[in-house]
């Protein structure tokens, strides 16, 4: 097996310490950071997403594999900033004002990031203006907006409504999820996209970013 | 990927996907196999449906049809929909509570009502002065029309229907003091105090109280109740209107007077490290370590109470309630006897643990074989296991979180109570080998049944207690796991079995 094989099969299976030794080991061998990034990295959080969507492996897997990746990237991401190789993409995310569950916004971080996103992530409580401004700021493709709380989802309404004040609405894609956030309601607000789960999210990220 | 509606069965809400049999969702008899052949499966149904088809005309009158009645095997569910069966199931709602012994001095000169409202139950008793007990009864909170959780319900006041919620609540209650009066031969007019106990939002709604603060973070609740009113004040009709109504002290939004009160029965906060814990739909944790007090509260969303399980059911007649293996075979017991119409919380906690311990499931919740059957009509599916898993994960989660907080181990504790008809039911090894409660707790564990309500008649026989309970709310410290990183990975991680 090679080593971009194995550690993609090391990433799978979650083991962060392993992937960090790894990693560096494949860097020595003369490994350009960008292939261990699309040909290792990138294609085993693809899997994870798949199978997380399919229903056969759950969060705390999700969580493993995505430290593990995060323990690979740390390793190559000076080398990539070297070699002036850009993110896929920039999205911010957060809970939306009055909302504090965040698990699921975490879980959608890290497969975002798992698509090789840069995520800026605002964490819980934000106001609509912070998302905007940290969107303008960072230029960002993409504000994704997370609320568990049939009370505290109109609150995306107002990142629309702040977007479009601040004058970026064409620049910038508006993606909500969460668990009382349906396609109907995305529409309702004029968002432009509502991600059932956090490999949908990914999948409609990587597609929005591209454009 | 079929769009989903909402249908509200028997005032639950759950999402179904649009176009699906009303006999699909539904846990009845199908004698014919569905074919809308025998017309046993009538039930009353209104909203976004199907076109009422010949079979079903065969079966039911012009009238019939007019009053809602359709076929469960013949009609689907088009849009959002509401769907009541004539099931005459018999709830199991839990009214006992285990408590101390206390001084009975009350202030009423009769008779006197201790009433928990909860989200999904609301349970009362009746007492004469010497505190012995004449009637209990209970019934389901007739505001479950408006969502099956406090959130939900909070919403639907905050879109213009709080005067319906606080009214169906306050009939409820009028029905259950007039039902307890009957039963005792007494006088509702010789009631001469009540103590209405709930959570937070419950107290709220009931009062008609603003619940706006409870709908959104910082969750700073301006009311915290621990004051007399009068039933005239709270439109409680069946007393009279001068009539003292006492609501117990709330801790927090999410900590409420039910909690308060279960301390109380349970004596909690008399000393040592103790903890008592209710698992609902929304979860309270109580801990008491060196006469000082910590809580919080952590929404496990109510897969145990059968909802958003898909052959889940509440502990009523039909319902498997226990699971066993032996020699490699599942045993399922069904409540009632007769055919499984479902499976309830603790049925389904045993047979998580049941499946785990026939290797049917892993450690991850992967299920082997989709669905895996656990009797005949009774299958878990995949979808059901991480339901399970992040259900069972947040209570374990609060748990270890609190604890940790106050830097203690499960195995420094003196006690360990279980408040709520769950918990009561809840097999402590099936508990235990599902990761829904640490070991060291499931092995000491004391179900002490309806406890808010045990509480409520401790403040009611014993109002000299009420100053002790208010001072309990308010030197109550409230840990919000909401956001806590400590919490998350506890929640993360503990889904795995």
């Amino acid at each position: 097996m090679s080593i971009l094989q194995e550690i993609c099969e090391t990433l799978q299976k979650g083991r962060a310490k392993l992937m960090k030794e790894m990693v560096q080991k494949a860097l020595d061998e003369g490994i350009a950071a960008q292939d261990i990034l699309t040909d290792a990295l990138l294609p085993a959080m693809s899997v994870i997403g798949e199978k997380f969507k399919n229903n056969e492996i759950f969060v705390p897997e999700v969580l493993m594999a995505a430290r593990a990746m995060n323990m690979g990237t740390d390793v190559i991401k000076p080398h990539l900033a070297a070699s002036g190789v850009q993110a896929a993409g920039r999205v911010c995310i957060g809970t939306v004002q009055g909302d504090l569950h965040d698990i699921g916004k975490n879980l959608v971080r890290m497969m975002l990031e798992g698509k090789g996103l840069e995520v800026i992530d605002l964490g819980t409580d934000v106001p609509a203006e912070k998302f905007v401004s940290c969107a303008m700021e960072n230029d960002c493709q993409i504000i994704c907006c997370s609320a568990l709380l049939t009370t505290t989802m109109d609150v995306m309404a107002d990142v629309v409504r702040a977007a479009k004040a601040a004058g970026i609405r064409d620049k910038v894609k508006i993606m909500v999820g969460g668990a009382p956030i349906t396609e109907e309601f995305c529409r309702s607000i004029g968002a432009d996209f509502y991600a059932a789960d956090a490999a949908s999210a990914a999948d409609a990220a990587v597609a929005l970013c591209k454009g | 990927m079929r769009d989903t509606v909402s249908l509200c069965l028997n005032g639950e809400n759950r999402h179904i996907p649009q176009g699906s049999l009303l006999s699909e969702v539904i846990s009845g008899e199908a004698p014919c196999g569905g074919r809308g052949s025998c017309g046993k499966c009538r039930v009353l149904a209104f909203g976004c449906l199907s076109p009422v088809n010949e079979r079903e005309r065969r079966h039911l009158s012009a009238e019939e049809l007019a009053q809602g009645w359709r076929l469960a095997c013949m009609t689907r569910a088009e849009g959002d929909c509401e769907v009541q069966t004539g099931s005459a199931a018999v709830p199991r709602i839990l009214t006992e509570g285990v408590g101390d012994a206390y001084n009975i001095s009350p202030s009423f000169l009769k008779y006197g009502v201790a009433v928990d409202v909860g989200t999904t139950t609301l349970a009362a008793k009746l007492f004469d002065r010497e505190g012995h007990e004449l009637a209990q009864t209970a019934c389901l909170n007739p505001q479950s029309f408006a969502g099956a959780d406090v959130i939900t319900r909070i919403g639907a006041v905050l879109a213009g229907e709080s005067f319906r919620l606080k009214n169906v609540l306050c009939r409820a209650i009028d029905e259950r003091i007039a039902e307890l009066c009957a039963v005792a031969g007494v006088a509702a007019t010789d009631v001469g105090e009540a103590v209405i106990a709930g959570n937070a939002a419950m107290l709220h709604l009931l009062t008609g109280t603003d619940p706006e603060p409870l709908s959104r973070a910082p969750f700073a609740v301006k009311r915290k109740f621990g004051e007399t009113v009068t039933a005239g004040e709270l439109d409680v009709s069946v007393l009279l209107p001068e009539t003292p109504v006492y609501l117990p002290p709330c801790i927090s939004a999410f900590v409420g007077a039910d909690t308060v009160c279960a301390v109380l029965a349970d004596g909690t906060a008399r000393g040592g490290t103790r903890m008592i814990a209710d698992i609902g739909t929304n979860g309270e944790i109580f801990l008491c370590k060196d006469n000082k007090f910590y809580a919080c509260s952590m929404a496990a969303g109510p897969a145990f109470e059968g909802v958003g399980i898909s052959c889940g059911m509440r502990g009523e007649s039909g319902a498997v309630d226990r699971v066993d293996l032996v020699n490699g075979k599942l045993y399922a017991r069904i409540i009632g006897g007769g055919q499984a119409a479902g499976i309830c919380g603790s049925g389904l906690a045993d047979a998580v643990a049941c499946l785990l311990d026939a290797e049917l499931l892993d450690e991850s919740g992967y299920l082997d074989e989709d669905p895996t059957y656990i009797c005949s009509r009774v299958a878990l599916k995949q979808a059901d296991i991480r339901a399970v898993q992040l259900a069972k994960s947040a209570v374990y989660a609060g748990i270890a979180t609190l604890l940790s907080a106050q830097g203690i181990k499960a195995s420094d504790l003196d006690g360990f109570s279980l408040a709520g008809g769950f918990g009561n039911y809840l097999n402590m090894r099936s508990a235990a080998r599902i990761g829904l409660l640490p070991a060291e707790l499931a092995r000491i564990a004391r179900p002490v049944g309806n406890a808010a309500l045990k509480g409520a008649e401790k403040l009611l026989l014993c109002p000299e207690m009420r100053d002790a309970s208010r001072a309990i709310a308010e030197s109550t410290e409230t840990l919000e796991l909401g956001g806590d990183p400590v919490f998350a990975e506890n929640y993360m991680m503990g889904m795995l079995f």
